[in-house]
């Protein structure tokens, strides 16, 4: 068998991370030769899924290299389990109620995606969707801090209030006026069509300014529809400008309904994107990619290639072993504090995911009657709507992604939510005390829910476009928009091109026909 | 309309996929000649009705195949002969010659079931309907067929096809709806296979005519002294209630609605209060819908067949026949006024203008014949904008001022 050394590869791509594995994928049928390694124990880099124990390895990590210093050029600025707390004993935490750790699969990427996201196309064209099960991600809400009841001095208790998203959504809620739920109407259908004149007319002028800003003036929308739109489009510091913002509602209500009635996005079971690099990677090694975990680059230099007048790059192995190849992909190198330019202050979440102990039913009931069941719910804390115990109030929007068990992610009986928001000195706390605001508004409907668990980390955003350096390519960092960001595929491109022949046309790119006897039972013939 | 934007993400079909649509198609028309063809030759039986049913699951909007299964129903499977049952026939399983299950049926779908994506290219015509197994008696050419006791049995069965059948449609209606966690509440009859939510891209042009249809003769058999014996108006209410909520623009849902409601309340029995409440609410409903969907047809249809329920009086067939004149008078000036206020955001929407001075035709014809007089509101002003908004049908804008101004 040839060793390593022996082969001349075409690429080596280092880190299983969604873009790098959607570059093995793409090249899946190509014939090269590709060998694909990650210094980490498992798949999936800065998207990958954790059981409760790879989470505190993770965590450990983390920690290890932030104290050291030597996080620059990776996205975590900080990690940390707060609950259970590090000294509990085994005893003490069989008696949270946690399950075993292998029972949860908790996401570091919880992005929805778009049913009309370009990332799903390209899985349904190269076929890797079969691997993959999608879950619908179902009602926006929300959450209304109360005001103090009229007749008692208590505060009232907080709800959640969806947001309605289609016609017959704004037809049967009563929390809007007509006369609102006329101007969201016209809204809506201002939307569908922005892309034309005249609608481009109208907004043109406002492109840069916030999106709130134009439909208060234009729509004149109060501030709980502002509200309203500006969740759909996820924006975490509530500021997405009004050409962008545009975009991305468009895109929302057009992906309404396109895989069936009642939502706009679906979520990948068993870990969000973390499932996605791993179909990708599995289809890479079908196609003779050659997988290597636990392994990193020691060293590298280009040299000049025996048999080939064409510069190779000598790579030598953690694992020992050194290798040629014509090309290296990596993720992004730059320090993470700065942004692509070498601005620094980059921007940053800071996230705080939660096992809750029960499995909050209400917030995942189908909205249309017989549409798939969701497994993801979407609740935003509006500016404002936090205010901790010391008196901090949120400046940015706090949006949680609520997972029902049906994700996989947690035991049946369980949920977990992920809380987002732009890293602040205050983020962390502001976090936590919408946790417990949260479970307050839900605790009616159910017993008093209780968080068993809780990891807080914080990851940053540095190189937002890819580079290219002799025969090394680099991928940007990996986006911290709430929703798949299509522009991720972009890169994934560039770099299929400058490793593919002149010769494959750029129609064929992540276009496959389905493997011999992949074809299963559901391709009947009368679907 | 959602459909005409779906976007083709597989650029260039390889011939791989051409082939297999083309197979699809001839599948389809295979099976379009096999049941028009022993129709032709007035064979309906059982094997028949399950050939439409297939069909009707790819094709709902097929008429001629609704007619077909209703024709099996009448002429073999409904009211048949006691002893021509087999024992297990009156507990209805799915028939054992049911063609190939729909993938992911096997059991009913947990709530995490997959989205299937590959669903995403309908066949033109293709119906992506959940599928409903059709419940149907037991085959009658099976061998262990055995004398059965009294017709009771035979009139149960009956019941539980029709109702199995009324599901039926039901999933033709709506791909979304046919889910099994929701439509065990729409039907008792068995619904051993599971059902399979999926890609409603085609959903939103249909027209759901003949489901409708067939849904009436269903329901009619239903209400027969033979079976329920009993109307059936409030559930169809209901129904009706429940595929507005899913789409305002169902025009047959509307229409049977407005059918349903005389009845509704002949047998709810109310008094002239309650009858008048009930105008109230349903007034609101149309127009909070008209709110949202100021351009939609079916709702200014609706809204129109109130509003004559209000002007047309004296028959006793319609739903307040107590209301004093002024009483109507009154409510037509309240739907001028509600509808008016529609104006404020939606001013190019031709229907309104239209809706308004139907409303106030109908107001001067109210009260020319108790001989009272009445404001002309803005009427000048819609007549022109209505002119404008659709200048070819001037000619009708023009003969409705004149009925106005007399």
């Amino acid at each position: 068998m040839e060793s390593l050394g022996d082969t001349l590869w075409d690429v080596v791509i280092c880190g299983t991370d969604l873009q790098q594995s959607l570059l093995a994928l793409s090249l899946s049928r190509s014939g090269k030769k590709i060998l694909h390694i990650d210094p980490n124990g498992y798949y999936g880099g800065t998207e990958a899924a954790f059981s409760l124990q790879e989470a505190e390895s993770w965590v450990t990590d983390v920690a290890a290299s932030v104290a050291a210093a030597t996080n620059g050029t990776c996205p975590w600025r900080s990690a940390s389990i707060c609950k259970p707390e590090a000294a509990a004993t085994e005893g003490q935490r069989a008696a949270t109620g946690l399950s075993f750790p292998r029972a949860y699969s908790l996401a570091l990427a919880p992005q929805i995606i778009h049913t009309r996201s370009d990332l799903l196309s390209q899985l349904v064209s190269s076929c890797a969707y079969r691997q993959i099960e999608f879950l619908a991600v179902g009602s926006f809400y929300i959450f209304k801090a109360s005001a103090p009841a009229q007749a008692s001095k208590e505060m009232g208790k907080p709800t959640l209030s969806r947001i309605p998203a289609t016609r017959e959504d704004v037809f049967s809620t009563t929390a809007i006026t007509a006369k609102a739920k006329r101007g969201l109407m016209k809204f809506l259908k201002f939307v569908m069509d922005y892309d034309s004149p005249p609608q481009t007319e109208s907004w043109g002028r406002y492109a840069d300014v916030p999106l709130t800003e134009f439909v208060q003036m234009e729509f004149k929308m109060d501030n709980e529809l502002q509200t309203y739109i500006v969740t759909l489009t996820l924006s975490l510091d509530g500021r997405i400008s009004t050409k962008d913002g545009l975009a991305v509602i468009h895109r929302h209500l057009t992906s309404m309904g396109v895989f069936g009635s009642g939502f706009a996005a679906v979520y990948p079971k068993w870990g969000g994107l973390s499932e996605i690099a791993q179909v990708a990677c599995r289809a890479a090694a079908v196609g003779g990619a050659v997988y290597m975990l636990g392994t990193d680059i020691k060293t590298m230099q280009e040299s000049s290639d025996t048999h080939d007048a064409n510069l190779v790059m000598s790579v030598e192995l953690s694992s020992g072993d050194t290798i040629k190849t014509r090309m290296l992909v990596r993720a992004s190198v730059q320090d993470h504090s700065t942004t692509g330019d070498g601005v620094s202050g980059a921007m940053g979440i800071s996230r705080l995911v939660t096992v809750i102990d029960t499995p909050l039913k209400s917030l995942f009931a189908a909205v249309v009657e017989g549409s798939p069941t969701p497994a993801v719910a979407v609740i935003a804390f509006p500016v404002g709507s936090v205010t901790t115990a010391t008196g901090k109030v949120s400046e940015n929007p706090v949006y949680v992604f609520a997972h029902s068990s049906d994700t996989g992610e947690c035991p049946v009986g369980q949920s977990v939510l992920y809380f987002t928001t732009l890293s602040t000195p205050d983020s962390k706390e502001i976090l936590m005390q919408a946790m417990d605001s949260l479970l307050t508004a839900i605790a009616a409907e159910e017993h008093a829910p209780r968080s068993l668990f809780q990891l807080h980390y914080e990851q940053a955003r540095g190189a937002t476009n890819s580079q290219t350096q002799g025969l090394i390519f680099d991928f940007p960092s990996p986006s911290l928009s709430l929703s798949f960001d299509d522009s991720s595929l972009e890169s994934v491109r560039q770099a299929w091109s400058r490793i593919t022949d002149e010769s494959v046309a750029e129609m064929e790119y992540m276009t496959f026909p389905d493997r011999e006897g992949a074809m299963s039972d559901e391709d009947e013939m009368y679907t | 309309m959602e459909s005409h934007g779906v976007a083709r993400s597989i650029r260039a079909r390889t011939e791989e996929q051409r082939l297999q649509d083309l197979e699809k198609i001839k599948a389809y028309r295979n099976l379009e000649n096999q049941i028009l063809s022993q129709s032709a030759s007035g064979t309906y039986n059982f094997a028949l009705f399950q050939l439409t049913t297939e069909l009707l699951h790819l094709n709902p909007e097929y008429y001629t195949i609704w007619n077909i299964r209703r024709r099996c129903l009448i002429s073999d499977l409904l009211f048949r002969q006691p002893c021509e049952l087999s024992p297990s026939g009156a507990s209805l399983s799915t028939s054992p010659n049911a063609t190939k299950e729909r993938p992911l049926d096997a059991s009913l779908p947990s709530p995490s079931d997959p989205i299937p994506l590959y669903h995403r290219f309908p066949i033109a015509g293709k119906n992506s309907a959940g599928l409903v197994a059709s419940t149907a008696l037991a085959d009658p050419q099976r061998s262990d067929i055995q004398y059965q006791a009294p017709n009771s049995e035979g009139r149960e069965s009956d019941g539980k096809v029709l109702r199995s059948e009324l599901a039926f449609t039901l999933s033709a209606m709506d791909p979304g709806i046919g889910h099994p966690s929701t439509a065990g509440s729409d039907c008792t009859g068995d619904m051993g296979n599971g059902t399979q939510p999926s890609v409603q891209d085609a959903y939103q042009g249909r027209t759901q005519l003949p489901a409708w249809g067939y849904r009436r003769f269903i329901v009619a058999k239903l209400e027969s002294p033979e079976l329920q014996g009993k109307s059936m108006a409030e559930d169809e209410y209901a129904y009706t209630t429940k595929i507005i909520g899913f789409n305002l623009s169902n025009f047959s849902a509307w229409h049977y609605r407005s059918q349903l409601i005389v009845r509704l309340l002949d047998r709810r029995g109310g008094g002239d209060r309650m009858r008048a409440a009930f105008l109230d609410e349903e007034l609101s409903v149309v127009r909070r819908a008209l709110n949202v969907g100021p351009d939609d047809q079916s709702l200014w249809y609706y809204h129109q067949f109130l509003v004559s329920q209000i002007s047309e009086y004296g028959d006793g067939h319609t739903i307040a026949p107590a209301l004093t004149v002024d009483e109507r008078a009154a409510y037509l000036r309240h739907e001028i006024e509600e509808i008016n206020d529609l104006l404020e955001d939606y001013g190019d929407i031709k229907w309104i203008y239209e809706g308004l001075l139907e409303c106030t035709l109908a107001l001067k014809q109210l009260e020319q014949r108790a001989e009272r007089g009445g404001g002309i509101f803005d009427v000048k002003t819609w007549l022109v904008k209505l002119q404008a908004l659709d200048p070819m049908r001037s000619g009708r804008w023009s003969d409705l001022e004149r009925r106005v101004r007399d």
